[in-house]
C-alpha cells in the first residue's frame, strides 16, 4: 500500500489525463478542470512546508550561532512582519496604499528591479568570456549576437546590409535550429512523461 | 422670368407626383434555402452548427443581401430570438454557449432547437423555412485528434519495443556527452577540496518535465556524494520541489548505504519569488564556496546571474535546461552545458539502466521518423502534394 | 532630492544590491536577508488570498451552504474539498511516522501533469513544428524564398542529426551534425543579441530612479 498506491495513482491519473484529451465530453472537461485546480490547491498547502523549512533553517542558524546568524534574524523579521501586516484580520492587504503593499512597493520592487538590472553587467562579462574562448562555435555565437544587437543602430552605409543579415538570421537559420531543438525537446519530454506513467521513472517518489 | 419660374415649378411638381404614383420597385430579397441544423462535431455538447444555401440575391446589385441573421426557438411555432449574424457570402454559423447553468450564455445540451435564417437587405428581409429539430451532445472521440493518437501509439510502441530489447540484454550504444562525463570529475573535485556541491533544480514546479529530469540526475549525484561523504546543498524555489528533492536525496543515501549521513536541512526552501531566490542562492555560493555547481532544470532570466556568481566563486559548473533563451548564457558562463533534449537523456547516461536506454533509443527512432517525414514532405510539397502536411495537422 | 521616506529606503536598497558588483559586503547581505524574508511573506499572503480563499474556502462554503439550505449535494463545489484534503495530506511530511502519506498528493500532481505534458509536448513541440517545416523547397519565381526554404529544411535536418544519441558524430553523419551545431550556435547568438538591449534598458531604468526620482537631478 505504502509503495504501490502512489505509483498506481501516478499511472491511473496519468492515463486518465491522456485519454481525456481525446474525449470532448463535458464530464471529462470538468474533471480536467478540477485536476488543474487540485494541483494549484496542493501547491498552496505546500507553501506552509516551504515557510516551515525557511523558518527552521534560519532558527537553526541563530541557535548554532553559525557565521552570519544575524542576517537570519533579519530574514525572520522580514518574513513575520509581512505575514502579520498581510494577514491581520480586517485588513484589505492587497489594496494599493495598505502597509503590506507599501512594503512590497518600496522594498521588494526596488530590490527586484536592481537584481534584474545587474544582468546588464553580467551579460557584458559573459560576452567577454565567450569571446576569450576563441573556438569556432563561440565565434559563430558572438558574430550572430553582434549582427542582431546592431540591427537597430544606424551604421551609415552598413545599416542596410546589417539589417538584411539580421532579418535573414532571424527568419531562416534561427528558425531552423529552433525547430530542431523543439522537436528534440518534444520527443524527449514525451519519453520522460511516458516513463513516469509506466512507472519506469521513480526517483521523485523516494524510497522507504 | 415669371413664365420660366412657373414652367420649372410645374415640371418639378409633375416629377414629384409621378414618383408618388409610381414608387421605385423594391421587393424582399429571395430567402436562403436548404437550412440544416446539426450538432457541432468534436465538442463538449454545447453547440449546434447551422448551414444553408445562400440567398439567390446574395451578391446581386438589386435587393442585395447584406447579412444573414440566425434565429432560434424551442418550438417551430414559438418565438424566435436572434443568435448571431454572419456577413454576406457566408453560409455557416455555430450557435454555442457556456456549459454551466448559472452562466448567462448557458447552452443546454440534449434539448431540441429549431433554426431559421433571415437574409437581410438594406431595408427588407426574408426568412428561410424552419429547420428540422437539432440538439447538442458531446462526442466520445475527437476525430480531429486522430493524428495525435497515432503519434502517441507509434511512440509508445517504439519505447516498449526498445525497453524489451534492452531488458533482453542487447547492448544499446549511445554517443558520449561531455557534460555527463564531467559529472563524476566535478563530484570528485568537490570531495578533494572538502567543499560542498550546490545543486539547483531551477525555477520550475515539481511536475515540469525539466524538473523531473533534474530529480533523476540529483538522485545519481546524491548517491555519489553519499559514497564520498561530500555534502550536497539543494536550495529550492518551490515547496513541492523541496519535498520531492528531500525524498530523492534520502532514497539515494539509503541506496548508497549511508542513511545516517543524510541531513534534511541541506535541502531547504528559500523563497518562491524569482530574484529573491537568486539573491539567496548567490549568498550561499559566496559564503559556502561550493566546489561544484549544478544548474539543471527550468531557468529564466536569473540563469546568467547564478552562473556568473558561481564563476566568480571559482566553482566548476555544469548546466542544462530546455529553455532555449537561457542556453546561450549557460554556454558563455558555465563549463559544460546540456542542451535541451540532452538534459532529458542525462538520466539514461548516468544510470545506464536498460529501460532508460530503451526510451532514449525510442526518441532517436522518433527523430528518424521526423527526418524522413520532413524530407519526403518537403519534396512532396514542392510538387503540390499535401499528404505529409495533412498527416501532421492537428485540430484542436 | 526626494523627501519621501519610501524612495530613500528604495534608493538605499538599490545601492546595497549594486554594491554586490564590487564584492560581497554586509550591506548587500542585509539587503539580501530583507529581500528573502519579505518576498516569502508576500508570496504566502498573495497565495492565501488569491488561491486558498477563492478555490478552497469559498467553494467549500458554497457546498456547505447548499447542503444546509437546499438539502442537496453540490458535487461541483464539494470537489474542491478533495483538493484541500490532498493539500493537508501534503503537510503530513512534517510528521515523520506518517510522512509517507504525503506521496499520495505528490502522485496526483506528477501523474496529472505527466499525462498532460505527454500530449502538450508531442503536439506543440513535435507535430506542429514538423507541420511548419514541411514547406515547398521550390517557390516558382522567387529565388530568395527558394533559398530560404532549402536552408530552413537543411538546417532543421542537420539540427535533428546533431541531437541523435545513437550514433557517434563521425564521417558524413558527423559532418551533418557539425552543420547542425553551427545553426544552433547562430540561434543562440541571436537570442543573446536580442536580450542585450532589454537588459540595458533595465539598468537605464534603475539609473533613472536613482538620479531622477531620488536625487532629482534629471526630470
Amino acid at each position: 500500500m505504502r509503495k504501490t498506491l502512489p505509483f498506481a495513482l501516478v499511472t491511473g491519473v496519468g492515463f486518465f489525463m491522456l485519454v481525456q484529451y481525446f474525449i470532448p465530453r463535458e464530464e471529462f472537461e470538468i474533471v480536467y478542470e478540477w485536476s488543474l485546480d487540485w494541483i494549484i490547491v496542493i501547491g498552496c498547502f505546500a507553501m506552509l512546508l516551504g515557510l516551515w523549512s525557511l523558518t527552521m533553517a534560519s532558527v537553526h542558524k541563530v541557535q548554532r550561532k553559525t557565521p552570519g546568524w544575524g542576517y537570519s534574524i533579519i530574514t525572520l523579521a522580514g518574513l513575520f512582519f509581512m505575514l502579520f501586516v498581510g494577514l491581520y484580520p480586517g485588513q484589505a492587504s492587497l489594496v494599493r496604499g495598505s502597509i503590506f503593499m507599501l512594503l512590497f512597493e518600496y522594498i521588494y520592487i526596488p530590490i527586484q528591479a536592481t537584481m534584474f538590472s545587474l544582468l546588464a553587467f553580467y551579460i557584458a562579462s559573459a560576452a567577454y568570456r565567450a569571446f576569450r574562448a576563441r573556438t569556432v562555435l563561440a565565434t559563430i555565437l558572438l558574430l550572430s549576437a553582434v549582427i542582431i544587437m546592431l540591427r537597430l543602430i544606424p551604421l551609415g552605409p552598413l545599416s542596410a546590409i546589417n539589417q538584411w543579415l539580421a532579418n535573414f538570421i532571424l527568419t531562416v537559420p534561427n528558425m531552423a535550429a529552433k525547430r530542431a531543438f523543439w522537436i528534440g525537446v518534444g520527443l524527449g519530454a514525451t519519453a520522460t512523461a511516458l516513463k513516469i506513467m509506466l512507472g519506469i521513472e521513480r526517483t521523485y517518489m523516494g524510497r522507504d | 422670368m415669371k413664365k420660366i419660374k412657373s414652367i420649372l415649378f410645374s415640371f418639378f411638381l409633375l416629377l414629384f407626383l409621378f414618383n408618388l404614383s409610381f414608387p421605385q420597385e423594391s421587393s424582399d430579397p429571395r430567402p436562403p434555402t436548404e437550412i440544416k441544423a446539426f450538432d457541432t462535431p468534436n465538442d463538449n455538447g454545447h453547440a449546434i452548427t447551422v448551414i444553408w444555401k445562400l440567398s439567390a440575391d446574395d451578391g446581386k446589385v438589386k435587393n442585395n443581401v447584406v447579412a444573414y441573421e440566425i434565429l432560434r426557438s424551442d418550438s417551430p411555432e414559438g418565438e424566435f430570438e436572434i443568435r448571431g449574424m454572419v456577413p454576406v457570402g457566408e453560409n455557416l454559423f455555430e450557435d454555442k454557449g457556456a456549459k454551466e447553468k448559472k452562466d448567462k450564455n448557458y447552452f443546454p445540451s440534449h434539448k431540441n432547437f429549431y433554426y431559421k435564417v433571415r437574409a437581410k437587405a438594406d431595408k427588407t428581409f426574408s426568412e428561410s423555412e424552419v429547420s428540422k429539430p437539432a440538439f447538442a451532445y458531446g462526442q466520445w472521440y475527437h476525430t480531429g485528434k486522430t493524428t495525435v493518437l497515432a503519434g502517441v501509439i507509434v511512440f509508445s510502441v517504439f519505447a516498449l519495443a526498445f525497453i524489451n530489447l534492452a531488458k533482453k540484454g542487447k547492448e544499446l550504444y549511445i554517443r558520449p556527452l561531455a557534460g555527463i562525463e564531467a559529472v563524476d570529475e566535478a563530484i570528485g573535485r568537490a570531495t578533494e577540496m572538502g567543499k560542498p556541491i550546490l545543486y539547483i533544480l531551477g525555477l520550475g514546479s515539481a511536475e515540469m518535465i525539466a524538473t523531473i529530469a533534474s530529480f533523476t540526475i540529483l538522485s545519481r549525484v546524491a548517491k555519489k556524494t553519499a559514497e564520498y561523504q561530500t555534502p550536497i546543498l539543494v536550495p529550492c524555489y518551490d515547496a513541492v520541489v523541496m519535498a520531492v528533492a528531500q525524498e530523492t536525496v534520502r532514497a539515494a543515501y539509503l541506496e548508497a548505504g549511508r542513511p545516517d549521513f543524510y541531513k534534511e536541512e541541506n535541502i531547504f526552501f528559500v523563497t518562491s519569488m524569482q530574484f529573491a531566490y537568486v539573491a539567496g542562492v548567490n549568498g550561499i555560493m559566496l559564503r559556502e564556496k561550493p566546489a561544484t555547481n549544478f544548474y539543471l532544470g527550468k531557468f529564466y532570466a536569473e540563469s546568467l546571474i547564478l552562473a556568473e556568481t558561481g564563476s566568480v566563486a571559482g566553482s566548476i559548473q555544469i548546466s542544462g535546461t530546455d529553455e532555449i533563451a537561457q542556453i546561450p548564457f549557460f554556454i558563455a558562463a558555465t563549463d559544460y552545458t546540456l542542451i535541451g533534449e540532452e538534459l532529458y537523456a542525462a538520466s539514461a547516461y548516468l544510470g545506464k539502466e536498460p529501460v532508460l536506454l530503451g526510451t532514449l533509443k525510442a526518441q532517436d527512432w522518433g527523430k528518424a521518423v521526423v527526418i524522413i517525414s520532413l524530407i519526403l514532405g518537403a519534396l512532396a510539397a514542392s510538387f503540390g502534394f499535401q499528404f505529409f502536411l495533412n498527416l501532421f495537422r492537428v485540430q484542436l | 532630492m526626494s523627501t519621501s521616506i519610501g524612495v530613500w529606503i528604495a534608493a538605499f536598497l538599490t545601492l546595497g544590491i549594486m554594491s554586490f558588483l564590487y564584492k560581497d559586503n554586509p550591506i548587500y547581505k542585509f539587503c539580501e536577508a530583507v529581500f528573502v524574508g519579505v518576498s516569502a511573506g508576500y508570496w504566502f499572503v498573495v497565495e492565501f488570498f488569491n488561491v486558498f480563499l477563492p478555490k478552497v474556502y469559498d467553494n467549500v462554503g458554497i457546498a456547505v451552504n447548499v447542503l444546509l439550505v437546499q438539502g442537496r449535494v453540490d458535487w461541483f463545489h464539494w470537489s474542491y474539498l478533495l483538493g484541500g484534503i490532498l493539500g493537508v495530506l501534503m503537510l503530513l511530511r512534517l510528521v515523520p511516522k506518517i510522512g509517507w502519506i504525503s506521496r499520495w498528493p505528490l502522485a496526483v500532481v506528477v501523474g496529472t501533469t505527466a499525462g498532460l505534458w505527454l500530449i502538450n509536448y508531442l503536439v506543440s513541440n513535435a507535430m506542429r513544428q514538423i507541420q511548419s517545416t514541411i514547406i515547398p523547397l521550390y517557390v516558382a519565381g522567387d529565388l530568395n524564398a527558394t533559398i530560404g526554404s532549402i536552408i530552413l529544411v537543411v538546417g532543421t535536418f542537420c539540427g535533428l542529426i546533431y541531437f541523435f544519441f545513437s550514433k557517434e558524430h563521425k564521417g558524413a553523419f558527423g559532418g551533418a551534425a557539425k552543420i547542425g551545431i553551427w545553426f544552433i550556435m547562430i540561434t543562440f547568438g541571436a537570442s543573446f543579441g536580442y536580450t542585450v538591449m532589454s537588459r540595458m534598458s533595465l539598468l537605464i531604468a534603475r539609473m533613472d530612479f536613482l538620479v531622477g526620482t531620488w536625487l532629482g537631478l534629471i526630470r
